[in-house]
Order: structure tokens, then sequence, then C-alpha cells
């Protein structure tokens, strides 16, 4: 094998798109990112380093702009048969560099995707929210506010706790809805993003879907106040802090859908997410052989290369074959979703494809944390330094196992899935 | 049942004579009074306090000393019956902080090469102990045998590459070895503790005062954890040292692996003990589902299973290695290379086992798991640092063929 490319991904599968954009992506990365990406551990908190590159990729290069409709200045790829897997394709390649990066570009996208992917567009708020993204110079950044300080990631456990849990309140007066509640951790909070997704309840304690709502908050309202970011083990390009909203006061077609809708368009950004973050991994995987490559070439045990002796090379013949399988996965996960209009394929509300795609992510996070872990094991005594990049993605790829109710949530989708479970 | 990680994760206490287990209490009184108590101060000035703890568990309880003979102003832990006590004084300290826990396992493992009696090197114990004993922190740093370079034939020690050359001299020994990679702290080193090649490439181990003429360092290395033991490449070039500087008995490389197995063993076992009680503290007061305490799922519940069997075994695992090197005769002779692949071994398992333990409990615990605020993503860093740079280079392989060439006369791997 001549490079990380050459690893296994279905061919029918990739999108024309795919080459070019890949190519030209990749050159940004590679002169804006890779070269200043050992530094950004330091640059958590100002982000001097990280926001240069975010202005070249988002707004520059317009990635920002991807998903709206060509009628409001975008690619219109929300809308195109292709959005998961030419998603896999962004998130892999900007995985590679850097999976903070990767997902505080990619977040921006999920709450519109609430608005965008058909069954679920609301044209008036595509119209509203476009000039914002479109007709941008600097990178523009959107968030989910979804995490609340009690239950954690129940928000994400829709299949069983319907909503139950969330504490965040929307009371429409007249024609504003008027917001409360506090929401901790989301990507590109701590004063990064212009506007928010707000899952919310109309009815405190109700899981009834249709007392769910996803209502749009610009992040400039009165009544909305952010905490600084919080400091964490890696990920330093991706800002995560609290927000409160204290009596925010949005129009009242500022709510995604309306009753019962918002859950369902909701309910589908799992599966986006989920499959960003197959995406995150195994590019940071692709870059893990690229970095793991040099080493056991130029390093030797017993004065030979570490990946001529035999014990050695069962290690790293499985770390490649892992990132190998975990690609055909990660494009399998893309396509699920990208099936979902398909006579043969599954909507992207049905708790079938759901439990399916978590499957994969559970799957694929678990051996991308063991593969980056033994891949410092076989660096050994340079396996912590920061210079061989490894151990910065050892950092970050944890976080994305964690992340979105984590493994144990992906456990129980997938087991509701294969089980028929009723009460998980 | 009582709460104390002592009581719920049983271990051979009887091994530990009573005036031992007066400074394990000692230390304990010191993790908690000062850092355990206080995490959020701590890590929020650490390069501060952090010197002010190390100052106060090195220097005001003279820990620093404790492997220095008596009658040169030590604890006289220097006895090979003290292991399990060192080892258990040394998981106090990682409980607290696992940088402080492997600056006091280097120190300790660097004066048990020199001072333990079964090979007491008086000259050499003798010239050290005083700065040991006396009122300024010291810092000795170990450098192993690990990959080697491509293209070049280096002297190994049982596979892995030896990068440093101990050359006798008329009145001692000049030392030699290019970018040397320490396990940690080369930056902050006075002592430098490097496995040589000596005669005819045989394994040597060179004591290099750090302010020696001829040794130079290169920048300071960013790494995944133990960010207080700054790290960086050490370059011997032409280094005259006295001769008793240079071990070279058959055996001593073996004995600096088997120290340090267990006393970095017992440095991350420390770690996941505190790793233990946080997320105990987590599993009670979390709730999800609506309602069920975290602890109180079944699925939670297995993982929290696996987290404590995790870490009770590694315990276990490293007492019967403490003990297996008190019972006389294990660390001499024929029998170093049996108590060397069970330290190889035991060590190992001990790292992966505890890093598994925290890999598995972060996983309850969210975004919370990575967050600095709760501390646990330090422990684990900083175990992940120590497990990986303890492999040497090719993960698991050379424990590995350590341990067949010993169980199966292997002679050709």
């Amino acid at each position: 094998m001549n490079h990380f490319d050459e690893f296994s991904r279905p061919e029918e599968y990739i999108s024309p798109f795919d080459k070019h954009f890949r190519r030209l992506l990749r050159k940004t990365l590679d002169e804006f990112v890779m070269p200043y990406r050992r530094k950004y551990d330091e640059d958590w908190k100002d982000h001097h380093l990280i926001e240069p590159a975010f202005d070249k990729l988002m707004a520059e290069l317009g990635l920002q702009k991807a998903l709206f409709p060509q009628k409001y200045g975008g690619w219109g790829l929300a809308q195109s048969d292709y959005v998961f897997r030419v998603a896999y394709m962004l998130c892999e390649e900007l995985g590679r560099a850097d999976t903070g990066m990767a997902v505080a570009l990619a977040v921006t996208f999920w709450p519109l995707l609430v608005i965008q992917v058909e069954p679920y567009v609301n044209e008036r708020l595509l119209a509203e929210f476009a000039p914002m993204f479109c007709n941008a110079t600097k990178a523009v950044f959107a968030a989910n506010a979804m995490t609340e300080p009690q239950g954690g990631a129940d928000i994400e456990n829709l299949g069983l706790l319907g909503g139950k849990t969330i504490r965040t309140t929307a009371r429409l007066d007249h024609d504003e809805w008027v917001i409360n509640g506090h929401k901790l951790w989301p990507t590109n909070s701590a004063g990064v993003s212009k506007l928010f997704g707000v899952p919310c309840t109309t009815k405190l304690g109700s899981s009834d879907p249709n007392d769910f709502a996803f209502i749009f908050v610009p992040a400039d309202l009165p009544g909305v106040t952010q905490g600084g970011a919080y400091e964490k083990a890696g990920m330093a390009a991706d800002k995560n802090g609290d927000i409160w909203f204290e009596d925010v006061r949005v129009p009242s077609w500022y709510r995604a859908h309306g009753p019962g809708k918002d859950a369902d368009a909701f309910y589908q950004l799992i599966s986006f997410g989920q499959v960003g973050s197959i995406a995150f991994l195994t590019g940071a995987m692709l870059n893990l052989y690229e970095r793991l490559y040099e080493f056991v070439s130029t390093r030797t045990y017993n004065n030979r290369p570490l990946k001529e002796n035999d014990a050695i090379a069962a290690i790293i013949g499985r770390i490649a074959g892992d990132i190998d399988i975990c690609r055909i996965l990660g494009y399998e996960a893309a396509m699920i979703g990208d099936r979902r209009n398909k006579p043969y394929g599954r909507p992207l509300i049905s708790e079938d494809l759901v439990g399916r795609i978590r499957n994969i992510k559970d799957f694929v996070s678990d051996r991308a944390v063991d593969c980056f872990g033994k891949a410092m094991d076989v660096l050994g005594l340079y396996g912590a330094d920061r210079d061989w990049d490894i151990e910065k993605h050892w950092r970050d790829i944890k976080v994305v196992q964690l992340w979105m109710g984590g493994k144990q949530l992906c456990q129980m989708e997938s087991a509701r899935y294969f089980f028929n479970c009723k009460t998980l | 049942m009582s709460r104390n990680v002592d009581d719920l994760f049983v271990y051979p206490g009887q091994v530990i004579d009573d005036e031992s287990a007066s400074v394990v209490r000692l230390v304990r009184q010191w993790a908690d009074k000062e850092i355990i108590s206080k995490r959020m101060e701590y890590r929020e000035n650490y390069d501060k306090l952090f010197e002010e703890k190390r100052r106060k568990l090195n220097l005001d309880l003279g820990l620093q000393k404790l492997v220095i003979p008596a009658d040169l102003g030590g604890f006289g832990w220097n006895s090979l019956s003290n292991a399990p006590g060192i080892l258990t004084i040394l998981t106090e300290i990682g409980r607290a902080d696992a940088a402080l826990g492997v600056l006091s396992a280097s120190t300790c493992t660097a004066l048990a090469m020199i001072a333990m009696e079964h090979h007491l090197n008086k000259k050499l114990t003798s010239a050290i102990a005083p700065a040991f004993a006396g009122s300024t922190i010291r810092t000795p740093c170990p450098i192993l045998p690990g990959p080697g370079i491509a293209g070049t034939t280096h002297p190994l020690f049982k596979g892995r590459a030896i990068l440093a050359e101990a050359k006798a001299v008329k009145d001692g020994y000049i030392i030699n070895g290019a970018s040397l990679r320490p396990l940690f702290a080369g930056a902050m080193a006075d002592l430098f503790c490097v496995v040589c090649a000596g005669k005819n490439g045989k394994p040597c181990i060179a004591f290099v005062p750090a302010d020696a003429q001829g040794v130079t360092r290169s920048s300071p290395l960013l790494t995944t954890g133990l960010n207080a033991c700054v790290n960086t490449d050490v370059t011997f070039h032409e280094v005259k040292v006295p001769k008793e500087n240079v071990m070279e008995e058959d055996g001593i490389v073996e004995e600096f692996y088997i120290w340090l197995n267990l006393f970095l063993g017992g440095v991350s076992v420390g770690a996941a003990l505190n790793f233990f009680e946080l997320i105990s503290d987590w599993g009670e007061t979390r709730v999800i589902k609506g309602g069920t305490t975290l602890k109180e799922n079944p699925l939670c519940a297995s993982v929290l299973a696996d987290v404590a069997e995790e870490i009770a075994l590694a315990r276990l695992l490293l007492f019967d290695l403490a003990q297996i090197i008190a019972r006389p005769g294990e660390m001499t002779g024929s029998s170093i290379t049996r108590t060397f692949t069970f330290a190889e071994m035991i060590g190992s398992r001990a790292q992966q086992g505890v890093l598994r333990a925290i890999n598995r409990g972060l996983e309850l615990m969210g975004s919370a798991g990575y967050s600095k605020e709760w501390h646990v993503e330090k422990h684990w860093r900083d175990v992940k640092t120590i497990q990986s740079v303890l492999c040497g280079v090719g993960a698991e392989a050379p424990v590995k063929m350590d341990t067949a060439r010993f169980f199966f006369n292997c002679t050709e791997i």
C-alpha cells in the first residue's frame, strides 16, 4: 500500500462531489491546519491560531454555506441525495487534521439540518438565516444547545424518554416564544456561535412529542448569557460552556416546524451526528496510519525495523486492518442515511436506522480508542510525545466516544433495534 | 461497608511492618490534606503548588531519603523487605498526583539501585546520600533502552536498543549518547540513571550528574500527561564520571526494570484509587433515564464493576511482585531473570488494567470525563503516559519476548 487513501471504501457509494472537493479541502487543511495543530492545545481559550484556520475553511472555502439552497447563496447539499456521504467526506478530511476543528465546523450544520432536510424544510427560516452564513467573510458558527445539567445525554434518548427530562421551557406569549433554561457543554458555545438551536419543552415533564419544541435563538438576544470555555483534555478547537436563557424572546415562527414535527426533525440529527462522529474517527485513524507508518519504518527492535518484527507486525497489522474495516463501516453508515428516501431505505426518524448507525458508531469508537492506545504503546518512549501527533488524537477521539450519550446509549439503541427491547 | 479504599481494595497489609505503616499513614494524611481535599485550587495554581507540595513531601516529611541507609542519614528502607512498604507509599502519592508519584518512584528506583543491602554501592551511595538527605529537592531521571534507528546496529538489552555507551578509561568512564529519550523529567533532572552499553556491548547502568561537562538537553517536550515532569531529549558527549558511577554487575539492568515496574505500578494504582473515589461519587449523584441513580442501572453497574475489578487485581498483583522481590535470593544470581520476567508481566498487566479501569469509567462520565474540572482526565493522561513509556518500544511485544524467552527457552527471538 502506497498511501492512506488506499484504505477501503465502497467506491460505488462515493459522490461525484468527492474527488475534487476532497483534494481542495485537503490542500487547505495541509496548508492552514496541519502546520499549526500541535499548538492548538495551548490556544484553547483564545483561538488566536485556530480562528484564522476556521476563517479559511468556513468563509473563504465556503463550507459554512454548504447546506443552504443555491437560491440563498449556498451549495444546496442538504437536499442532495448525497448529503450523508458528502458530510462523511468532509468530516473525515477534517478529522484527519484535527477532530476538534472537525466537530466545531460540522456542528454548525447540525441545528440547521432540522430545517433543511426533506421532509422537514422550513423555507422562511432558511431565508432568514441564510444571509448570516452565506454573506459572511468570517467564520460563522451555530450550535445545538441540547445537554442540560441534570440527566446529561437523556435528551438524546428520545426513544425512551420522549423529552420528559427537559427543563428548558418555551412559553408562547402572543407572537413570541419566551425561553428559560440552562444548557451546558454545547459545541460552539462559550461565545463562539451566532445562532443556537434549542430543544425545549412547552410542558414541563411531558413525554408527549407534541410538547417538544426546537426553537432557534440568535446568540445576541437579551437574556442569553454564556459562560467561558471549559478546559478539557483535548479538542481545543471546540469550545464548550454554559448557556443560560432568561426570558429570551424570539418570534413565534423561529420554532422549527411545530408540535410533533419538531421532535421528528430533531431526531433526524442523531444519525447525522453519529455518522459525522464515525467520520471524525476514521479521519483521525488515517492520520494515525501516516504517523505510525513513519515510526515503524524508521525505528527498530532487535536491530530490525519495527514493522519487520513478526510480533510487532501483528500489532500494527491489526491496527491497519481495523482502520480498513472501520472506514468501510463508516461509509456504510453514511449510505444508510442516504437511503432514507429510497423504497429499500428507512426514514431518518426510524429507530431501526438510529440503532444500526449507533451500533456502527459504538464499534468504530471502540476500535479507535484501542488503535490509538496501542499505537502509542508501539511508539513507547515517544508515544506520549506531541510531536508524533498520535497522542493528541488519542485524547481527542476519546471525547468522540463519550459524546451524544456515549457508549452505553449506543449499546441500548442497538439492543432496542436488534432485540426489540421495550423498556431500556 | 466503609468507603475507605483500603477496606474495599484488600491487600496483604501484614507484609508492612508497624514502622512502615505509620509512614504510610503520614503520606495518606499529606495526600488528603494537601491535594485531594483541594483539587480545584491545586489544579488552578498547579505550577506553584506542585513544587510546594513536592517540597513538603520530600523535605518536610523526608521521603526523598526513604531508601538512603540509616547510617547515611536516611530512613534506612534499603532492604528488599521494604519493597511492599515503598510500593504502598508510592501508591499513596500516586493517589494525590501521579506526577509527584513518578518523581518519587524515580528517586526510589535510583537509590534502590545503589543502596539496597544486597548490592550496596557504598562509595556512590555515600557520595550521593548527602544531597538526598539535605534540604534541596533532588530529581533522578531514568533512561532506558528503546527504539533503535533503522540502518544502525545497536547494542541490545533483550532486543531493545541501547543508545548510550560507557567506555572504561583509567580512572572512570566516558559516557556518550545522542538524543536519548528519558522516561520523564529529563528537563528537570539533576542525575541521569542511564542504561549504557559497556565493554563488548554488555548492558550496564551509569549515574551521570546533569551538571557534568558534556551534558546537553534539547527543548522541553509537550506530552500527554505527567506535565509537571517536564521531559526533554538528552545528549552526553564525552561525559566523564567516576568508576563507582557505573554498575556492571550481571542482572543490574534487569533489576532497574524490576524496580521501575513495581514502583510505577504503585503510582498508577494510586491514581486509579483516586479515580475510583471520583467515579463512586459520580455514580451516586448522577441520575439517568429521568430518575435512576447511575450506579443502580445494570449496564452502568457492570461498567463500575469492571473499574473496581481492574484496580483490585492490579493492586494485588503488584503486592505479589513486591513479596517476590522481598523473598531472599530472588534479586540475585540466576533468579534475577525470573523476577525480571514476573516484574515485566505484572508491571505491564497492572498498567493495562489500571488504564482499562479509567477508560471504562470515563464512559460513564460523558463530558465530565474529559473536563479538567472533574480531575479524572488528568489521571487518565498520566497513567497512559506511564504505561506507554514503560513499553519502551513495540507495545507489548518486548515483554512478550522476555516472557517467552523465560518460560520456553526461546533463543532466537
